[in-house]
């Protein structure tokens, strides 16, 4: 097992290449960036999964979740610094500006009714939002569902 | 966790899916759950959090329900 400071110079890395290029490192990213091997790589990222430091697709190696960032595409789209990430949810499609402590642009899916809504973050304010097809019921009634308390959320996180 | 056009919405897929409900939050407390949850994410000294860091933020967010804790 590699050291600690470099386990948590990875989690930064797979963050920062998060932020820059809205994607993940692959494992052989990572290895080159820190001149280890694809092994030692690897290693680390099951190593950074079983720490919840992110969610790794155990068979293909690829990173799902760096929460709040999405390694595939989803319903909550965030444009933020002239990129467009993608959220894993409802809470993180929020969670990206916190994070990058930027203005954000977000358009999100409502679950169920399949509405389309538009939010912005303004000078780390809920500034506006509204529905890509104005409804007659106002967007202040938009709810955020936690389905699970915290001590559940790791049983099952795609599902959280 | 998702987005919902109304509460009343959250009660039909609940019921579709044959799922309780769970806790429902507005935006707006989101937003600040969300400020304190993922400020320092990017920082290279965040290593997590244990249960008692997190059951603070929630009570910074003003979540009080019994459903944060549990």
């Amino acid at each position: 097992m590699q050291s600690e400071p470099l386990l948590w110079q990875v989690r930064h890395f797979v963050y920062q290449n998060f932020a820059d290029t809205t994607h993940p490192p692959s494992v052989g990213e990572t290895a080159k960036h820190f001149e280890i091997t694809n092994e030692e790589a690897t290693e680390l990222y099951k190593e950074l999964h079983h720490r919840h430091a992110f969610f790794l697709d155990l068979e293909t190696l690829n990173i799902r979740m760096a929460n709040p960032f999405s390694g595939i595409p989803t319903d909550f789209k965030v444009t933020a610094n002239g990129k467009t990430y993608f959220a894993n949810c409802a809470w993180d499609m929020l969670g990206i500006p916190a994070a990058l402590h930027t203005d954000a642009e977000i358009e999100a899916v409502c679950t169920e009714s399949n509405e389309k809504v538009k939010i912005e973050i303004q000078n780390g304010n809920l500034r506006f939002t509204n529905y890509v097809i104005p409804k007659q019921s106002g967007v202040d009634d938009l709810r955020i569902h936690f389905p699970l308390p915290f001590s559940r959320w790791y049983d099952d996180l795609v599902f959280t | 966790m998702l987005l919902f056009q109304s509460e009343a919405w959250i009660d039909k897929w609940c019921k579709r899916n044959n799922l309780e409900r769970g806790e429902v939050l507005t935006l707006d407390q989101v937003w600040k759950l969300s400020k304190l949850w993922y400020h320092n994410r990017m920082s290279i000294d965040y290593h997590g959090r244990n249960m008692e860091q997190v059951a603070e933020i929630f009570r910074q967010a003003g979540l009080v329900s019994g459903f944060w804790y549990s």
